[in-house]
């Protein structure tokens, strides 16, 4: 394992930094004229990024232009939105037909009907609704959960994020000095604003630890609801489920009358057709859906058994939204589900994996960087750290300034990826784009051992 | 308000009445009612929202254009519903699809922000008269933040709202929205009642709830919880509950209010904000609050949200103390329709239009009013206006409860019957204009009134 020289990290990473500032000119300039009447510039806390927030212009296929006309391969994707590519022509087409008859009406239209059919078949769960974003999925989820049982608490793994609704804003990415013991975390805000009350409805486990949830559940089994979790964790990095665990779970929550939802919003339809439920074989009583099944348009969906969703169909239990199901969004997801993530496009994503994933890991191991690469289809991250990373208190024990490294050394190579979280390609990325980030990593790693 | 002698309503006739009418409309939803049974099997219930099930039946909906829609059984309509008040634009107005056109071309949505942000900020801030803001996804959205934020600047937990107010159907807020009459408490303190399952009793205990227009209760609220309170959240003009007007005096009084207990005022302004004037509430009732929520108008039709605020409450964002954060936030699509909306359709001049249909409609609407002697008025403002069903001015949430709903579902059969395209719901009548409604838009409307009002009293 080649020895990390902090001090070299240090020095590269100030070069690093110069060297970007240089090709972001209009970015910088653009950001103070923003920041007048948008705080901070931005209009969500992860757009502001170090050293410069980059302000987009346009993507096309796997490419993105930036505001100073660099060009990138994005590996962003739009926190993993875009597996459709950007501007997808089935999609524009799509958006061109429907922008003409009309993009909202607050009533039901065909389209919807037919996306949650398309879900259906690909998820195993004959029962949708519809929402605008992820946030919206998971609160809906967790609300016909407690609806449907009766009971109040719900189980949530520490590391996940599952949008910025109150009720689930707690201990994603958390100091864990305040975040109590591994085996027993406690429920911390992750901004301020949340009041505790919403905290004390949660009960916080590690993610892989199948005798953490045994335990919440012999305590007050009869108060829990059910529990929410990523199948595979996607914002630690990617971590996989341990073999089992995932049926688990199901398993030991059923036992005890409670449900189990997944928050597929980044795993569902980008991994599989049918997300990680066809990818683990575990079915789950409910399915949060978002970012990707839109194509690049807000949505949001939630999908479940029948008895799961029987308080939605006998309308005991209320669920709203003016821009539910909105044929904007319903045409587009139409198209991706349809027209563009098709067999064929996964068998390619698919292909493509071992170019990304392979590429990278072959050069963890030729320069012995103390590093693990973790993918699944499109989706992947490197994880620093010479052991593997199984959970959140695994992940915080990253080199995060390595990473950090890594991140610039792919961006001064037109290269763009998420400052942290993982990498996604679609559809309309080439071996050659691909190759792109393999040789910026191996830029990376011949600098920081050299 | 003039009080003046009224016909007392024979409800067993409305009965009849609405049978009659039901009757009428079922064969014109034949393919409404035969797709449902598709939709059901794999939409819970048929439909994307609960609220899009309105009795009789779900309508499923074809296309749209400027003030038309088109049912899927071929029915048109003059849209006075407009997706819940959402396309005061009209339907697929050209200015839209052609900025939704040019933008999906040069991709939808990046995670990163754009250049439409800043024009579109500075368009609110000017309209609005708060200097910064921050994008979302749907009201829902806007209100949730809005309520973080207040608990964020003050390090406390309670929040205030209206009795008989929706401001989304998120955790913090969700409560009293229309709560049943039976368990709704004394006026002077409210029962706090989720207005869906899945609620915990905890969150409820969160929120204290007032009655709408009445400054001496809402200041009860602060001094039973002082030190307690973050701020409060009002729409306001209430448009639940038909449209409320918010008494002389009421929301700067508010405002006072809340800064004399070291809290904040927020308007949900999801309904009002460019729909009521250019500057929505805040320039309609000249009271500036320390936050701003937006959604529906203001996109254009795609799905948007939208919170402005003082400096002083975005402070611990620009500081990175607290964050406020979605994937689709700011999304391209939705600024690029929002920026044509706001920019190109919505202008000064496009309100001076609703302004005409507006009086247009209220004198129509009176003159059936006075000559039928119904105990009914009308009210509203700039493109969202109400004809309420009480022969004195309803000022709160309490007052509307009286109501039988028969009336205002026999109304809206009346319009359905007769082509125009009413929101459901509402134990008072509302309708939203669009920039596309004529005087002779609403003579068809006044006509069905008409005729409602005939068939009841006669």
């Amino acid at each position: 394992m080649a020895e990390i020289d902090r001090w070299r990290v240090e020095e590269l990473t100030g070069q690093q930094v110069e060297r970007l500032t240089e090709k972001l000119p209009r970015s910088i300039a653009y950001a103070k004229t923003a920041s007048r009447a948008l705080a901070g510039g931005v209009s969500c806390a992860w757009h502001a990024l170090d050293p410069a927030t980059i302000y987009g212009v346009r993507g096309e296929g796997s490419h993105l232009w930036d505001l100073d006309g660099n060009d990138y391969v994005d590996l962003h994707c739009g926190y993993g939105v875009m597996v459709c590519g950007h501007a997808n022509p089935k999609v524009v087409e799509a958006v061109r037909e429907r922008v003409a008859l009309g993009t909202h009406f607050a009533m039901p239209v065909e389209d919807a009907v037919v996306v949650a059919e398309l879900l259906a078949e690909r998820f195993g769960l004959p029962l949708w609704r519809f929402k605008n974003s992820g946030s919206e999925a998971t609160m809906d989820a967790c609300r016909v959960m407690r609806a449907a049982t009766g009971r109040e608490l719900v189980i949530k793994v520490e590391g996940s994020y599952h949008g910025s609704s109150d009720g689930l804003a707690f201990s994603y990415w958390v100091d864990v000095g305040q975040a109590g013991s591994r085996e027993r975390p406690v429920a911390v805000p992750n901004t301020t604003g949340v009041p505790e009350v919403f905290g004390q409805a949660l009960r916080i486990v590690p993610f892989n630890d199948l005798s953490a949830v045994e335990r919440v559940l012999a305590d007050e089994g009869d108060r829990v609801a059910g529990m929410i979790l990523e199948p595979i964790l996607m914002n630690c990095g990617v971590i996989l489920p341990d073999p089992g665990y995932l049926a688990g779970l199901r398993d030991l929550l059923h036992r005890h009358g409670a449900l189990l939802t997944f928050d597929e919003v980044k795993t569902g339809v980008t991994i599989a057709p049918g997300g990680a439920t066809e990818w683990s074989g575990v079915t789950p009583d409910l399915v949060a859906l978002a970012k990707a099944i839109g194509g690049g348009l807000p949505i949001g969906a939630v999908g479940g058994t029948e008895e799961a969703m029987r308080v939605l169909v006998d309308g005991t239990m209320e669920q709203e939204g003016t821009f539910n199901g909105n044929p904007l969004s319903m045409a587009a997801a139409r198209a991706v589900l349809t027209d563009v993530l098709t067999p064929d496009a996964y068998r390619r994503l698919g292909e493509l994996e071992p170019v990304l994933a392979g590429g990278v890991r072959g050069v963890i191991d030729r320069y012995g960087l103390p590093a693990r690469v973790a993918s699944v289809g499109c989706r992947g991250s490197v994880h620093f750290r010479a052991e593997p990373v199984r959970d959140f208190r695994d992940h915080v024990q990253v080199d995060a300034e390595l990473a950090h490294l890594s991140w610039l050394f792919q961006l001064n190579r037109g290269v763009f990826q998420p400052a942290g979280d993982p990498w996604t390609f679609s559809v309309m990325h080439s071996e050659d784009d691909l190759r792109r980030s393999v040789e910026a990593f191996e830029a990376f790693a011949t600098a920081v051992t050299g | 308000m003039a009080v003046r002698a009224t016909v007392d309503i024979d409800l067993e006739k409305v009965d009849r009445l609405i049978e009659e009418e039901e009757a009428k409309l079922e064969p014109k939803h034949r393919a409404s009612l035969e797709y449902r049974k598709t939709a059901e099997r794999h939409v819970a219930g048929g439909v994307a929202s609960s609220w899009q099930d309105s009795p009789p039946h779900a309508i499923f909906i074809d296309r749209g254009e400027r003030n038309r829609l088109w049912d899927l059984d071929g029915n048109e309509y003059v849209d006075y519903h407009l997706g819940y008040g959402a396309m005061v634009v009209g339907h697929a107005h050209p200015k839209i699809v052609e900025a939704i056109e040019k933008q999906a071309r040069l991709g939808t949505h990046f995670a990163q922000p754009t250049k439409d942000l800043d024009v579109i900020g500075e368009n609110l801030a000017e309209r609005f008269r708060l200097p910064l803001w921050r994008f979302c996804n749907s009201g829902t959205e806007a209100t949730l933040e809005a309520g973080r934020l207040m608990r964020a600047n003050t390090g406390r937990d309670v929040l205030i709202k209206i009795e008989g107010s929706y401001h989304g159907h998120h955790d913090s807020l969700m409560f009293s929205v229309v709560p049943d009459p039976a368990k709704i408490g004394p006026r002077e303190h409210p029962v706090t009642l989720p207005q869906a399952m899945g609620i915990p009793q905890a969150f409820a205990d969160l929120v204290r709830v007032v009655p709408f227009n009445d400054l001496a209760e809402a200041r009860r609220a602060f001094e039973e919880n002082e030190g307690r309170v973050a701020g409060m959240i009002v729409e306001p003009a209430m448009m639940n509950c038909g449209v409320i007007m918010p008494q002389p005096g009421y929301l700067q009084g508010l405002k006072d209010l809340c800064h004399e207990f070291g809290a904040y005022l927020a308007f949900d302004e999801v309904k009002t904000g460019a729909t009521i004037a250019y500057g929505g509430a805040v320039e309609v009732f000249g009271v500036v609050p320390d936050i701003v929520c937006l959604a529906k108008a203001i996109g254009g039709g795609t799905p948007c949200g939208a919170m402005g605020a003082t400096e002083e409450l975005y402070r611990p964002v620009l500081a990175g103390e607290h964050d406020i954060a979605g994937t689709f936030n700011g999304n391209p699509l939705t600024m690029a329709a929002s920026r044509a909306a706001l920019l190109e359709v919505l202008t000064p001049e496009a309100y001076e239009g609703f302004g005409a249909v507006d009086a247009k409609l209220k004198e129509g609407l009176s003159a059936v009013i006075e000559e039928h002697r119904l105990g009914a008025y009308v009210t509203g403002v700039g493109a969202k206006g109400s004809v309420i069903y009480s022969t004195t001015e309803v000022k709160e949430y309490r007052d509307s409860v009286g109501v039988d709903e028969r009336i205002t579902y026999l109304a809206w059969l009346f319009q359905q019957n007769r082509g125009v395209f009413k929101s459901p719901w509402t134990k008072q009548e509302t309708w939203t204009l669009s920039v596309w409604h004529t005087e002779s838009d609403a003579e068809r409307y006044i006509d069905n009134f008409a005729g409602f009002a005939a068939a009841i009293t006669g």
